[in-house]
C-alpha cells in the first residue's frame, strides 16, 4: 500500500510511547488529590476524627464552652422512678426536649 | 500518627480549630454546604440548629440532651448528634423548638439521615437532614 511507512523506533514511539505517557499523566492526577480520598467516614471503619460541633454563629454556644465539644464524662443522676428503665426511654424531666433517635 | 499530635496542639487554642475541621472527615465544599444548610435552616425558622459530629459518653441521649443545654437558648435549638463510631444518630429539640418540630418529623429526617449515614455520606445526611427539619419546622409555623 504504501501510505505510511514507520520506522521501528517510531512505530514504538507512537504505540508504546504515547499510552504510556497517557497512563503516567493519570495516575500522577489520581495521586495529586490522593491524600483527600482518605479522609471519610466508611461505616464499620473506625472513625478517628476529632469531634466537632457546627453551628452557624459561633456566638451561640454559651461562654465557657468552645464550639469543639469536651468529653468529661457526665455524672448523670439516676432516674428516681423505676430504675430499669431504657436510659433513652426515661421521660424527660427538664426543660421537655424532644426529638428522635436512631441507628444505622 | 503525627496527625494525632497536631490535633492535641490545636485543642489547646480554640481561636484556631479551623484547621482541626479541615482535618476531619469533612472536604472544603462539603463543610461551606452544611455551613450553608445550617444558616439557612436558622433564617427560615429563626430557631437554631446545630450539628454534631463525635462520640457520645453513653447514655448517648442524655448526652446529647446536655449539649442542648449548653448552647445559649436550649429551648429555640435544634441539636443534629451524631456518632459513626457508635452508629448513632440523636436529634434534640428543644422545649420551644419541639412544638414547631413534632417528634414525629424529626423521626423521619432521622430515617433519611440514617440512610445516607449507612452508605457513608456523613455530610449530604447532615446537610438533607437539616433541611428537612427546617422544612417542617417552617411549615408547621405557618399553619399556627
Amino acid at each position: 500500500m504504501g501510505a505510511l511507512s514507520l520506522s521501528i523506533a517510531q512505530t514504538v514511539l507512537i504505540f508504546v510511547g504515547i499510552p504510556l505517557a497517557v497512563v503516567l499523566i493519570v495516575v500522577g492526577l489520581v495521586y495529586l488529590g490522593g491524600p483527600r480520598r482518605g479522609k471519610r467516614y466508611r461505616p464499620g471503619r473506625p472513625y478517628e476524627f476529632a469531634p466537632v460541633w457546627f453551628l452557624a454563629g459561633s456566638e451561640q454556644v454559651t461562654p465557657g464552652h468552645t464550639a469543639i465539644a469536651r468529653h468529661t464524662p457526665v455524672a448523670l443522676p439516676a432516674p428516681e422512678t423505676g430504675g430499669d428503665h431504657w436510659p433513652g426511654e426515661v421521660a424527660v424531666q427538664h426543660g421537655e426536649t424532644g426529638g428522635a433517635s436512631d441507628r444505622w | 500518627m503525627t496527625a494525632g499530635d497536631g490535633r492535641s496542639v490545636e485543642r489547646q487554642a480554640p481561636e484556631r480549630a479551623r484547621p482541626e475541621v479541615l482535618d476531619g472527615p469533612f472536604s472544603t465544599t462539603q463543610l461551606l454546604r452544611l455551613d450553608e444548610a445550617l444558616r439557612l435552616a436558622d433564617r427560615a425558622t429563626g430557631l437554631t440548629f446545630s450539628a454534631y459530629v463525635g462520640p457520645l459518653d453513653e447514655p448517648v441521649r442524655a448526652h446529647a440532651e446536655k449539649m442542648l443545654g449548653q448552647l445559649t437558648d436550649p429551648d429555640q435549638s435544634v441539636l443534629v448528634a451524631v456518632s459513626p463510631n457508635q452508629r448513632v444518630l440523636e436529634i434534640v429539640t428543644g422545649a420551644e423548638a419541639r412544638r414547631r418540630l413534632p417528634d414525629r418529623a424529626c423521626k423521619l429526617a432521622a430515617l433519611s439521615m440514617t440512610a445516607a449515614f449507612s452508605g457513608g455520606d456523613l455530610a449530604g445526611g447532615l446537610v438533607s437532614g437539616i433541611a428537612q427539619l427546617a422544612d417542617q419546622a417552617g411549615r408547621v409555623a405557618e399553619h399556627s
